[in-house]
């Protein structure tokens, strides 16, 4: 029984359901409670104590569906060699919680060499005693280690050696040269060592998809994580965008709540005095001075012009993440015009706001200056000493004016103006770069070309955004 | 194998009982509802219930203390509630008139004591009781530890309270359980039945959650609406019955703002009864449209598409 429930735990980190060993300890719990006879009221039962978040349950339900696939194999009739029934090839995991100690002989005795006890199996045709044998064969051969691809056949060919395949073959090899009678019985049971060859194989290939199911997805995680966003493909836009969210997520979550610091030490002499006037003005309560942080204030200004065109889908994803997580949010994107999108973020789902920002205000040249200049006419007003500007964009001008005035004029009113440049520091200085220049009217410069980057860099910002 | 067997009908049976107890009390439950009921009180752990607004997370805790006969004990979590407020505060007023009451016996207290020493060890002889029970203005969480036949207990909108709150809480639901640090430990004698409530305007702690069963109640199907309304108006037709689910639930398909929930169908139910309709068109659910949806948004997008869903209701 705890045999299973491990299983399925491991099965369930695998999909990213976050179970901890006390919720494991719970679920025990749970199936002492209900039992394993009523599958849905079991599925209920453990769905309430391990998956804690709506999107967890829905990956619960997959898992266990998956996990726990053959309902009941005592109620396939036995099968005939000709029938391979796709579905009995299952859950060994199952048979192996409702009769722990059943199950023992037969792995014992299909171990004993011989290939005797197989041989009778398959003789008898009897579905759910083959099923358990192969269950107990795969546990013997530590079928919940397969981590590959390329595993499968070695841990099949593993699991049908446990099982005494090979004795039986060769004595099949023998029976051949005995008579026709003995050749049409050697034919009738090599066709049922086929499906048993198919049930094995397919009990490896279920463990190896519930192990593994989001190891490929890991993976590439962590190498888009490190490419630059320049030179990822497009075809990794749709796990760019989870990797992106996930870290908006992650950075709201870790700095968004309004903390309330009560800095120990300094009274407050006014709210004293007042708190305490019922006592006829002996100070019972003292009141000690607060701080209040608030939510950063971000205007986010993003170019979106012909030269930063790789760039601009992931800079645009990540700025409508940060829209989406954090409510005080104004974007802008320009490529010689300047133009708010933040209603367009809050009324479109992300692939279609990234999209029609880049159709309606994409490709153009660019020109700092104007977007500078139309930036101090539309948001000036709302920039004030809580307010962080962020600018995403390489600030290559071509050569016109690069609104270094009107950026100026910017930072002297916000709190921080942090410029992300998608070009490593080597390019700032060459051709039509306004990079040194605007640099001045910037708290901050830095060169953002990857996730990690980006990563890193918004969560000081966050972190300091006092 | 027979022990299981019998096993599998005793939860059966309980989680039959369940669902018959919480129907007398009016509360129509879902399978997964039951479940957790029966979960909770077995294994003696807190709830913590998410779902949209108006889908009936209070009132499962209502009708919990109903089913029970138990007495429903009710915290509800704002923004900067702290200890003071939802586990106990010391009765200062009482205190003050102890200690002047005090300083009045000290006189015959001491009387014929010999030198500081001996007056000393007689005040400690004197029992203390400034900080006792006596003095103690028990909140909603100590409450329902000292009831002596168990509570349910209810702490609504967890995700409204701060974090520290949230951390607050683990020791009790974990042990049920409080530390009061003048008094020492109290323990429950009866565990209470524990509810914790939230509509996730923010994400909760994990330690929080890992103590918890965590049950999502969903809008209902259509079916299970059905006979909430049938048990809540009961004096409403069939007829308009069928059509009035059909109605709300073409409406939850649609991309709102805020989807009406089992709460704004029974007040609309409520609504068709006294204006004694017995089928809906086009011009009753136009004038009572706001007792379903709160934004103007949303009453304009459905007032585009009524007849269409209209229809759609009255097949259904």
């Amino acid at each position: 029984m705890s045999l299973v429930l491990g299983n399925l735990l491991q099965a369930l980190r695998a999909s990213d359901v976050r179970v901890s060993t006390s919720e494991g300890i719970d679920a025990a719990a749970v199936l002492g409670a209900v039992g394993y006879d009523d599958r849905a009221l079991l599925k209920t039962a453990l769905s309430q104590v391990l998956a804690k978040t709506v999107d967890d349950k829905s990956r619960f339900d997959e898992c266990f569906e998956q996990f726990f696939h053959a309902e009941d194999l005592r109620q396939l009739p036995p099968a005939d060699e000709a029938t391979a029934e796709d579905n009995a090839g299952d859950s060994g995991n199952e048979t192996e919680g409702d009769s722990p100690g059943g199950e023992q002989p037969a792995a014992e005795a299909a171990n004993a060499e011989s290939g005797d006890s197989l041989q009778s199996l398959l003789e008898a045709g009897d579905r759910a005693q083959l099923q358990m044998a192969i269950a107990s064969a795969a546990r013997e051969v530590g079928i919940t280690e397969i981590r590959l691809f390329t595993q499968r056949g070695m841990y099949s060919r593993r699991m049908l050696e446990r099982m005494g395949v090979e004795p039986l073959e060769r004595r099949l090899y023998a029976l051949r040269s005995a008579g026709d009678e003995a050749e049409a019985e050697a034919e009738r049971l090599r066709g049922r060592l086929t499906v048993l060859r198919e049930d094995v194989l397919a009990l490896v290939d279920r463990q190896l998809l519930l192990l593994t199911a989001n190891a490929g997805t890991r993976l590439r995680e962590e190498i888009l994580q490190q490419v630059p966003l320049a030179r990822a493909d497009v075809s990794d836009f749709r796990i760019m965008q989870t990797l992106v969210r996930k870290l908006a997520k992650k950075l709201v979550a870790l700095h968004s709540r309004r903390r309330k610091v009560a800095q120990r030490g300094v009274l407050d002499v006014r709210h004293t005095i007042r708190r305490n006037i019922e006592f006829d003005g002996l100070l019972f309560n003292i009141v000690w001075r607060r701080k209040k942080i608030e939510r950063p204030k971000i205007v986010a200004v993003c170019d979106v012009s012909g030269s930063v065109a790789n760039y601009a889908r992931f800079l645009l994803l990540f700025l409508y993440s940060v829209a989406e997580v954090l409510p005080k949010v104004r974007a802008f994107v320009f490529s010689s015009v300047l133009a708010e999108v933040t209603e367009l973020f809050k009324t479109h789902a992300v692939e279609e706001a990234v999209a029609l920002t880049l159709q309606q205000h994409g490709w153009g040249s660019t020109d700092y200056g104007m977007a500078f200049t139309q930036l101090c006419e539309q948001a000036l007003g709302d920039i004030d000493h809580h307010t962080t500007v962020l600018i995403l964009g390489d600030a290559r001008s071509n050569y016109g004016y690069a609104g270094l005035r009107e950026l100026r004029q910017i930072h002297e009113r916000a709190r921080r103006v942090i410029w992300l440049n998608p070009e490593s520091r080597g390019f700032w200085t060459v051709g039509d770069s306004e990079m040194p220049r605007l640099a001045t009217a910037c708290d901050r410069v830095d060169t953002c070309r990857t996730v990690r980057h980006l990563e890193r860099l918004i969560g000081e910002l966050m972190r300091t955004a006092v | 194998m027979n022990a299981p067997t019998s096993f599998a009908t005793d939860v059966r049976a309980s989680l039959a009982a369940i669902h018959a107890g919480f129907e007398a009390t009016g509360y129509l439950c879902s399978d997964a509802i039951a479940t957790a009921i029966f979960l909770a009180t077995n294994l003696q752990k807190p709830i913590l219930v998410e779902g949209p607004p108006g889908v009936g997370k209070t009132e499962l805790a209502c009708a919990t203390a109903a089913w029970l006969g138990k007495p429903l004990i009710r915290l509800q979590c704002y923004e900067g509630l702290d200890e003071s407020k939802a586990l106990y505060e010391w009765k200062y007023g009482k205190q003050l008139l102890y200690t002047q009451v005090l300083k009045d016996k000290l006189g015959d207290l001491m009387a014929g004591a010999n030198g500081l020493a001996d007056s000393i060890s007689r005040l400690h002889e004197f029992d203390d009781t400034f900080f006792s029970t006596e003095f103690l203005e028990p909140r909603p969480l100590l409450k329902a530890l000292w009831e002596p036949g168990g509570a349910v207990l209810l702490i609504d909108e967890i995700d409204k309270s701060d974090q520290e709150f949230e951390a607050f809480l683990l020791e009790m639901l974990q042990d049920y359980q409080i530390s009061i640090p003048e008094l020492g430990t109290v323990t429950a004698t009866v565990p209470p039945v524990v509810f914790l409530t939230s509509n996730n305007t923010r994400e909760l702690g994990d330690a929080l959650k890992r103590r918890c069963l965590h049950l999502h109640i969903p809008y209902p199907d259509a079916n299970l609406e059905r006979r909430i309304i049938a048990s809540r108006v009961p004096a409403l037709s069939d007829g308009i019955r069928h059509q009035l689910v059909g109605f709300v639930h073409g409406l939850r398909a649609l991309d709102l703002k805020k989807t009406p929930a089992i709460s704004e169908t029974i007040d609309w139910a409520r609504a068709l009864l006294l204006l004694h309709a017995d089928e809906l068109d086009v011009d009753l659910v136009r004038t009572t449209l706001n007792l379903l949806l709160k934004f103007q948004d949303d009453i304009v997008q459905v007032d585009n598409d009524l007849y269409r869903l209209i229809s759609a209701a009255r097949k259904a």
